[in-house]
């Protein structure tokens, strides 16, 4: 795999509203790299709303996404970490201020990025320097390069 | 002993409940448990045949009314320790059955 997730898909310590708004601009990234519709966004944020906080799936951290298929171009993730931390409503995991959203064209295909997530967010030291670091640099490095050692 | 089938659920079946069937592996391997673990969505769980499922929270009181199997919640899926805390015993339960 090239890269684990595009430099031009991350943004950091980003300011947002509620979750929603943080759902909608990690979504946004995806849209500008071209790999989801709109339609995608709006997917993501009923999900929340139909079937509850479940996407924040360890503490301080949502995992966006909608169904795969229809509304995606290609498969794609993206990061945004906030400044200041958001309620989801999660009763164990909030508040959060990571958002990883990602975009699956079929079933299979995104296997590798979600393994590697896997492997990011059971990396303490790694996600502490994600939650806390407005580096771009520092950042692209450490999932895209130093992940792959 | 029997091979469970046990099924991971997340609102659509392919992000949180592929991280919860990555480390749900690892935590079966260590054990010596010999079992299937499948991803699900919400929706068509309660239509899918398997002996246990191991879900979120939220969504376990979703799925508690509509199954018939034990359902068994987590809410942080990269915790090898809770989710063996949660699910352990209930395992070695099902396997001996």
């Amino acid at each position: 795999m090239a890269q684990f997730i595009e430099r031009s898909n991350i943004r950091l310590q980003q300011t947002a509203d509620n979750w929603e708004d943080a759902i909608r601009q990690s979504g946004l990234l995806l849209l500008q790299n071209h790999s989801i519709d709109f339609e995608y966004i709006n997917e993501m944020v009923k999900a929340v709303k139909t079937l509850g906080p479940y996407m924040v799936i360890v503490p301080h951290v949502a995992l966006g996404h909608a169904r795969p298929g229809k509304h995606v171009k290609k498969n794609d993730i993206s990061l945004l970490t906030l400044k200041k931390p958001i309620n989801f409503g999660s009763e164990h995991n909030d508040p959060v201020n990571v958002v990883f959203s990602f975009c699956a064209e079929g079933n299979e295909g995104h296997l590798q990025v979600l393994k590697k997530l896997g492997l990011l967010l059971d990396d303490a030291h790694i996600m502490q320097i994600i939650q806390e670091s407005s580096d771009l640099d520092q950042i692209d490095r450490l999932v895209n390069e130093e992940m792959d050692k | 002993m029997k091979r469970l089938k046990i099924l991971t659920v997340c609102g659509f079946g392919v992000g949180s409940s592929l991280v919860l069937k990555m480390k749900l592996d690892e935590l079966l391997k260590e054990e010596g448990i010999d079992a299937h673990v499948e991803t699900a969505d919400v929706g068509s769980a309660s239509s899918t045949p398997c002996d246990v499922i191991f879900t979120s929270k939220e969504l376990s009181e979703k799925l508690i009314n509509s199954v018939q199997v034990p359902v068994i919640s987590v809410s942080n899926f990269i915790d090898k320790n809770e989710i063996k805390e949660a699910g352990l015993e209930k395992l070695h339960e099902l396997i001996k059955e």
